[in-house]
């Protein structure tokens, strides 16, 4: 209807329409949730895969609206998820409170925690810094704590979570659908927030963030927005993983079996993009698995995917590969997707 | 010693100054005078080595230095005090001066030479460089600069920030280290006190080189009585 | 209660140690080394490997400190390059996940290789009573490497030429190109005495307690919390850090668990952060 220039993809996701917006997210939905039928229902491991592609696609989302969106760098995710998972073990268990209960806490608890370390880190100027290193800490104590309580989390044997959906874990389909689920909330959510006032805010502090400040956006208090709704997921992922699974132990939650993947994961599939996450989540779960036998190997072949991802393309693998793509089509690609 | 031969520079691909020519010869005073903004400071951040200059020569002592970066053009002999100063503002002023003079120890015999131009510098010696005032500041960037025993010493508007009393106490002072046999070249916008000490002028006007003159010449230009003498 | 606090003294010389090496090159390059850790780690694997293949201790110490020295040096020569281009808070970040991914990429490569593997440097002889109590040989031993490597430093900032070049590079960097003083070579230079330091770190640590393979993680992050609470950049700050954390630390172990030390340090951390953003000496006075 309208003339003029061909409209670039991105004004026409912000300004044309709210719809077109969630096209992304429906696309990506309608394919999470045909694709076990097509697929591997029939195969428990390869589902078993799935779940953990989505489990790890949750967690990465949260960190993505906390890292990719507002430049804090959370090295506490796998924490977050341990109060999450924690939480609810430990109400089920020692208060004996329905499950619900204990998954509702956890992700509050996960939020208020998520939100007072940016909270410090954002009242000083360096906050990249000290976001950095307040969480990197409380990664350590929270592990410490974990082994350190035994009476309340079993230490390092871990604890069984009573009240826990045997039955999601026994088929894992169902496991599937719930992770599947969780995964689409979380973009909606995310693309809700990219395209509401919080998004502009988001962009004009990532851009620059004196800047954004100048414009009269409060840049401490967006932060800690992302980071409460970040960790709220990241806590609530943790939750329901110790619900499905029926069983949780500190090394589930460990730094170097949640940080290190996420990190990588976000940083190959694009920082800040919506569905960066997801795409990465799906990638390293094929690698994941050619690395399965091969121990710690794996954790130097992550290192080594992070330390060229952020060498070579600050933005992320895959933008950095639509871009190219795109250029060789002559077509400005979108950005933010 | 020093030429400087179609030189452009600038910043974001921008050219700030553009076809610059100009010579320095051993012993000499040069003054470059402009208005704020002419690319006088972006023609001295070029030459000292802190701006990768775009295209052009620098030369110095018929040696190539275009490409060398900074601290290689300070050991190399020239030494550049910015209007900033940047001081070493946490430190004593004995520090401030005993590092002029690195990679070396700093000899007595330069140090008594520098008390003898800047005598206020031996009472400050303890004092944090912060705690100087702004003329005590200037007299101390330039006697750090002294203390590498440079051969040729840029100034980069040293009136900067001082009360024209104090301005001119440190032009005397630059009289009288043409004595020392320094080579000097200095920009400055207050054109009187530029003159005061060059021996020859270079007009920068929008980044180029319009007028060479001594001063006296320069002095009874129509042109520059005008634009920076607020006569004409 | 003097045994406690004792303790934690010669636990602080030790922290202090750890937090010089981060918090130098914190101040020269604007780089928190995430994978300062794991360089002690390293060297203390080559310590061992050394000193099962019949290399004497001391020597076998000398090799570790070198090659945790060269990772150093290697770190700064290469991926740290680009880091340095950047400015603000764009420099940090990828200093943080740069160094990140090498802490997991050495973790990895040292706990494929051998992962069982850990340091363990006994001292003989009786333990030694200071102020009546007594005290393990290898603490003394310890605490008396950290005491001199301080006293060390503290004369090499403080009245050799270089190492007044590297505190003014600290200060004003473009000041400090303006006399001459190349920024690369000191933070090549400081690069190199960091990963000294945590090669010295893995070496007196081990003197008290083995220091197994996986320990790079928790050195990384009580390197952070020190220099944290020093000051970044002070090397004076860092050393008065260490010895009141190593307290605070000891302390709390003995009274509530040694499980709580970390979260109890956390919080020294966070407190320092909210009542001095400096840090107790900040301000890269040296």
């Amino acid at each position: 209807m309208t003339s003029g220039p061909l409209p670039r993809r991105l004004g026409t996701v912000v300004a044309g329409g709210r719809g077109r917006a969630f096209l992304p997210v429906v696309g990506a939905a309608a394919v999470i949730l045909v694709i076990p039928q097509i697929w591997f229902a029939g195969s428990e491991y390869t589902t078993g895969l799935a779940v953990q592609a989505l489990e790890f696609a949750a967690y990465a989302v949260g960190f993505n609206l906390i890292f990719g969106s507002t430049n804090q760098l959370f090295l506490c995710v796998g924490a977050l998820a341990g109060l999450g998972g924690y939480a609810t073990g430990i109400l089920s268990d020692h208060a004996s409170l329905p499950i619900w209960v204990g998954i509702a806490v956890g992700t509050a608890v996960a939020a208020g925690v998520g939100g007072l370390l940016s909270w410090i880190a954002v009242r000083r100027s360096l906050g990249v810094i000290f976001t950095g290193i307040v969480t990197l800490a409380f990664s350590l104590g929270f592990q410490d704590l974990l082994l350190g309580q035994e009476h309340l989390t079993g230490g390092s044997t871990g604890q069984v979570v009573n009240g826990a959906a045997v039955s999601l874990a026994d088929t894992r389909l169902g496991g599937y659908y719930l992770f599947a689920a969780v995964v689409i909330a979380f973009l909606v959510v995310f693309r809700v927030l990219q395209i509401s006032h919080v998004g502009w805010a988001f962009r004009a502090l990532r851009d620059d963030e004196t800047a954004a400040e100048l414009a009269g956006v409060n840049v401490a208090r967006y932060r800690i927005y992302a980071a409460l709704v970040g960790s709220a997921m990241i806590g609530l992922t943790g939750a329901l993983y110790a619900y499905s699974d029926g069983f949780i132990s500190p090394p589930v939650f460990a730094f170097d079996q949640i940080d290190v993947k996420v990190l990588v994961l976000v940083a190959f599939g694009g920082l800040g993009t919506l569905l960066g996450p997801l795409i990465g989540a799906v990638v390293f779960a094929f690698v994941d698995n050619a690395l399965v036998n091969s121990g710690q190997v794996r954790e130097l072949i992550y290192g080594a995917i992070v330390v060229v991802i952020f060498l070579s393309f600050r933005g992320g693998f895959v933008p950095a590969v639509v871009n190219l793509a795109g250029g060789l089509a002559r077509q400005r690609p979108a950005q933010g997707e | 010693m020093l030429e400087v031969s179609t030189l452009a520079a600038g910043y974001l691909g921008q050219k700030v100054v553009d076809g610059i020519d100009l010579a320095v010869r051993p012993g000499e005073a040069v003054a470059i005078i402009g208005s704020n903004g002419a690319g006088k400071t972006t023609l001295f951040r070029a030459i000292a080595g802190l701006l990768r200059p775009m295209a052009g020569r620098v030369m110095l002592d018929g040696r190539d230095v275009t490409r060398w970066p900074a601290q290689r053009v300070a050991q190399a002999g020239v030494a550049y005090v910015p209007a900033e100063r940047h001081l070493f503002g946490g430190m004593t002023v004995k520090t401030n001066l005993t590092l002029g003079a690195y990679p070396r120890r700093p000899d007595r015999e330069t140090l008594e030479s520098v008390f003898e131009i800047f005598p206020v510098l031996r009472e400050r010696l303890q004092q944090r460089a912060v705690t100087l005032s702004g003329g005590e500041q200037q007299m101390l960037a330039v006697a750090r600069a002294l203390m590498g025993r440079p051969r040729l010493l840029m100034l980069d508007e040293p009136s900067t920030g001082l009360a024209p009393k104090l301005a001119k106490d440190a032009f005397d002072a630059l009289v009288g280290l043409k004595g020392t046999g320094v080579t000097l070249l200095v920009a400055e916008q207050q054109v009187p006190l530029a003159l005061s000490v060059a021996d020859r002028g270079y007009v920068l006007e929008n980044g180029r080189i319009t007028m060479e003159g001594t001063p006296h010449e320069l002095d009874q230009n129509p042109e520059v009585r005008r634009a920076y003498l607020g006569v004409g | 209660m003097k045994a406690v606090i004792l303790d934690g003294i010669v636990l602080g010389l030790g922290f202090g140690l750890l937090g010089v090496g981060m918090t130098l090159v914190y101040g020269l390059g604007g780089v928190l080394n995430l994978a300062y850790g794991e360089v002690a780690v390293l060297a203390a694997i080559v310590v061992a490997q050394a000193m099962a293949g019949g290399i004497p201790t001391a020597l076998a110490a000398v090799i570790g400190v070198l090659a945790a020295a060269s990772t150093g040096l290697l770190l700064d020569l290469t991926l740290m390059r680009p880091v340095y281009r950047q400015s603000g808070g764009n420099k940090v970040l990828l200093g943080l996940l740069l160094t990140l991914g090498v802490a997991f990429v050495i973790e990895g490569v040292l706990t494929w290789r051998d992962p069982l593997g850990a340091l363990s440097i006994n001292v003989a002889g009786k333990p030694i009573s200071i102020l009546g109590v007594p005290l393990a040989v290898g603490s003394v031993w310890a605490s008396v490497i950290a005491l001199a490597a301080a006293a060390a430093l503290l004369v090499f900032f403080g009245a050799t030429i270089f190492g007044r070049a590297v505190r003014s590079v600290i200060q004003d960097e473009l000041g400090a190109r303006l006399v001459g003083i190349s920024p690369a070579l000191v933070r090549a230079v400081i690069f190199a005495l960091s990963g000294g330091l945590a090669g010295l770190v893995a070496v007196t640590q081990s003197m008290t307690a083995p220091l197994t393979v996986n320990a790079g993680f928790n050195l990384t992050v009580t390197a952070l919390i020190v220099s944290v609470v020093g000051g970044l950049g002070s090397v004076a700050g860092a050393f008065l850090a260490g010895v009141l954390l190593g307290i605070v630390d000891s302390v709390s172990a003995y009274y509530i668990g040694r499980y709580i030390t970390s979260i109890v340090l956390l919080g020294a951390a966070v407190l320092t952060i909210l009542v001095w953003p400096r840090g107790l000496l900040g301000g890269g006075q040296g």
